[in-house]
C-alpha cells in the first residue's frame, strides 16, 4: 500500500462515528499503538476494527529516544506484534525523552543539542529499528527551551541524528513553524538544506499562543493556521523532488477535539492545499 | 553521572518538583547543587522561565487523568484544601511508571494504597477513590476468552461463569452515595456487584449482605443451589438472581453439572 494525500489522526471521541462508516472517509489514519495494546472493552473492539478496515500509520509516544532508560522488553515485543498485526510500512516516534529512572512524565521534553545527546539518539534509534524490524521515522519536536548550553543547533542536531542512525524524517511542519516563532528564525531558511532526501511523512496542526508566556504552545487544540498551510505548500515539491515521491501528510488533533464532520472538512481544506502545491511543481517542473 | 545524565536529571527534578518558586529563585544554585558544569548552570538561568513551562505542562499531563478520573475525590480534598497537597505528594513520589498514558489514574490509586497518604485523616478517601477508578478499570478491562459450552438459564447442579470483568466488593461506607456535591461517604458497609455489560457500558448494583455472599460462593466455584441453601436463601430466588445477573451482562453463563 502506498501512502499519499491527507490523514487523519484517529481520537477516542469519533471511533463510534468512524467504526459505523462502511468504508474509511480518508486517504489513512494515524493511530499510537500505546492506546489500545493490552486494552479490551468496547473502545478497543472499535478501534481494531477500524485500523483492520482502514489504512494505518501509527506514531509512538512513550520511547524515549533521548531517554536513559533501557526499554521494557515486553513493551516493545507488544509493540512489535502490533505493528507487524497491521503490517504498518514503518514507525514513528519524537526526537525527545520522557522517562528517567523508571518514571515517566508523559511529555516531550528537549534532548540537549550536544554530541553527547546525538550519540544516545544515534545508539537508540538504531538499536530500536533493529528490534522493530521495521524502518523507523524521527519527529522533529516544538521544543521551548535548550536544554543545557548547546554545542550546536536544532539544524545540526537533527542531521546529525538522522544520518548517524540512518532513520527516515517525519517533518512536523507545525513543529517547525513554533519554533520559528517562539526562537525567531525563517522556517523556509531552517529548511534548506536539511536531508529532505529523508522525509517519509509530515505533520501538520494547530497550537496556541500563551499571552503570559509570550509563547506559542504545541497544544493540537485549534484548526492549522494558514501560515503553517503556506509552508507545507511550499515544502511539499522540495520533498517530491528530493524523494520522488508525494509524501503522506497527517493532521493531529488532540485537544478541544471537534466532531468528526468538522476534522474532515479541515482534511478537505488541506487536500486541497496539498494536491494544488504539487500539482503546482508537476506544470513548473 | 555523564553531563547528559546530570542535565535530563536536573530537568526532571524540576519536572515533578511540588514547587517551581526554588528554581526559579536561584536557577544557577538549582544546577550547582546537582553537580552541572558551569556553563549548564548558566543555561538554566538564561531559560529559567522557558524550563518552567515544561514544568507546567509535566505536571498537567500528569495530573489532568487523575482529575478526570477522580472527581469525588478531588471535590473531597478540594473542600478540605488538600487536593493541590496531594498532586503534588503524587508526583514527587514519581511513581508513574508505565509507557501507557492510560495508566497514570492507576498508579494515582496504587500510589495512594501504597504510601497511605492522607489515610488516617479521611478513613473513606481509599475506599472512595477506589470506587471511582473501578469504572475506568473495568471499561478497558481485557477481553476474557470466549465461553463455550454455557447455558443462559440457572440450574441449581449447575455452576457460574462470571464475565472477566465481575467485581463482587464490599466498602466500609456507601461510596457509591457519594457525588461531587456531596463527597463524603455515609458510614457503613456496602455490598456493590461491578461489571462491563456485553454492550461494554459500566454497570453497578447494590446488594444485600446475604446476596453478597451468595455471589461470593458462586464465583468461587460452588453450585448453585446447594450455596444458596448454605446461606439460608429460597432456591427459586437464587435462580433468579443469576437469571437476572445474567441477563444484565455480569456472567458470561452458566456450566451444567
Ligand atoms: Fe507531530
Amino acid at each position: 500500500m502506498s501512502f499519499t494525500g491527507v490523514g487523519v489522526g484517529l481520537r477516542r471521541p469519533h471511533l463510534e462515528a468512524v467504526a459505523a462508516l462502511s468504508a474509511s472517509p480518508v486517504p489513512f489514519w494515524e493511530f499510537a499503538p500505546e492506546n489500545v495494546i493490552g486494552q479490551g472493552g468496547r473502545k478497543a473492539r472499535l478501534t481494531r476494527e477500524i485500523l483492520q478496515r482502514d489504512p494505518v500509520l501509527t506514531h509512538g509516544l512513550s520511547l524515549s529516544i533521548g531517554g536513559p532508560d533501557d526499554w521494557d522488553p515486553e513493551q516493545i515485543r507488544d509493540l512489535k506484534a502490533f505493528l507487524r498485526e497491521l503490517e504498518a510500512p514503518w514507525h514513528s516516534e519524537h526526537l525527545c525523552w520522557t522517562s528517567l529512572g523508571g518514571a515517566t512524565t508523559h511529555e516531550l521534553l528537549p534532548v540537549p543539542f550536544t554530541k553527547e545527546g546525538v550519540a544516545r539518539c544515534v545508539a537508540r534509534s538504531r538499536e530500536l529499528q533493529d528490534r522493530l524490524e521495521l524502518p523507523f521515522l524521527l519527529e522533529n519536536i516544538s521544543w521551548y527551551a535548550e536544554l543545557g548550553e548547546p554545542e550546536m543547533d536544532e539544524r545540526a542536531f537533527l542531521t546529525e541524528v538522522l544520518e548517524g542512525a540512518d532513520v527516515g524524517w517525519l517533518l512536523d511542519i507545525n513543529n517547525l513553524y513554533v519554533n520559528s516563532v517562539n526562537h525567531g528564525f525563517d522556517a523556509k531558511a531552517w529548511l534548506t538544506g536539511m536531508p529532505l532526501h529523508r522525509v517519509a511523512q509530515m505533520h501538520i496542526a494547530g497550537h496556541d499562543w500563551f499571552e503570559e508566556d509570550r509563547l506559542i504552545i504545541d497544544t493540537h487544540g485549534a484548526p492549522v493556521i494558514d501560515p503553517v498551510v503556506e509552508l507545507m505548500q511550499w515544502v511539499l515539491p522540495r520533498i517530491q523532488e528530493a524523494t520522488g515521491k508525494a509524501v503522506p501528510v497527517l493532521l493531529e488533533r488532540d485537544n478541544a477535539i471537534p466532531e468528526l464532520e468538522e476534522l474532515l472538512a479541515e482534511r478537505a481544506r488541506l487536500q486541497v492545499a496539498y494536491d494544488a502545491a504539487l500539482a503546482d511543481s508537476e506544470v513548473a517542473g | 553521572m555523564s553531563r547528559l545524565d546530570n542535565l535530563q536529571r536536573s530537568m526532571f527534578d524540576l519536572m515533578v518538583a511540588p514547587d517551581a518558586a526554588p528554581f526559579l529563585a536561584d536557577p544557577q544554585g538549582w544546577g550547582q547543587a546537582r553537580g552541572l558544569e558551569t556553563a549548564d548552570q548558566g543555561a538554566l538561568a538564561a531559560r529559567a522561565t522557558r524550563l518552567a513551562v515544561y514544568r507546567d505542562l509535566v505536571q498537567f499531563a500528569l495530573t489532568d487523568p487523575v482529575e478526570d478520573c477522580f472527581p469525588i475525590t478531588q471535590a473531597l480534598l478540594e473542600a478540605e484544601g488538600a487536593w493541590k497537597g496531594c498532586l503534588a505528594a503524587f508526583l514527587d513520589s514519581r511513581t508513574v511508571q508505565s509507557p501507557y498514558y492510560r495508566d497514570v489514574a492507576p498508579a494515582f490509586l496504587a500510589w495512594l494504597v501504597d504510601s497511605g497518604w492522607g489515610a488516617e485523616r479521611w478513613p473513606y478517601l481509599l475506599p472512595l477513590a477506589h470506587w471511582e477508578h473501578l469504572e475506568l478499570e473495568l471499561l478497558r478491562h481485557p477481553d476474557g476468552p470466549p465461553a463455550e459450552g454455557l447455558t443462559p438459564e440457572p440450574a441449581p447442579d449447575a455452576t457460574l461463569v462470571a464475565e472477566v470483568t465481575l467485581r463482587n466488593l464490599t466498602y466500609p461506607c456507601h461510596v457509591q452515595e457519594a457525588g461531587v456535591e456531596d463527597p463524603i461517604p455515609p458510614d457503613g458497609p456496602s455490598h456493590l456487584l461491578a461489571w462491563r455489560d456485553r454492550e461494554g457500558s459500566f454497570r453497578s448494583l447494590e446488594l444485600s449482605p446475604t446476596a453478597s455472599a451468595l455471589l461470593a460462593r458462586w464465583m468461587a466455584g460452588d453450585p448453585l443451589g446447594p450455596a444458596a441453601e448454605a446461606l439460608g436463601v429460597d432456591r427459586g430466588e437464587a435462580l433468579r438472581l443469576g437469571r437476572d445477573l445474567y441477563a444484565k451482562g455480569a456472567l458470561a453463563g452458566f456450566r451444567s453439572a
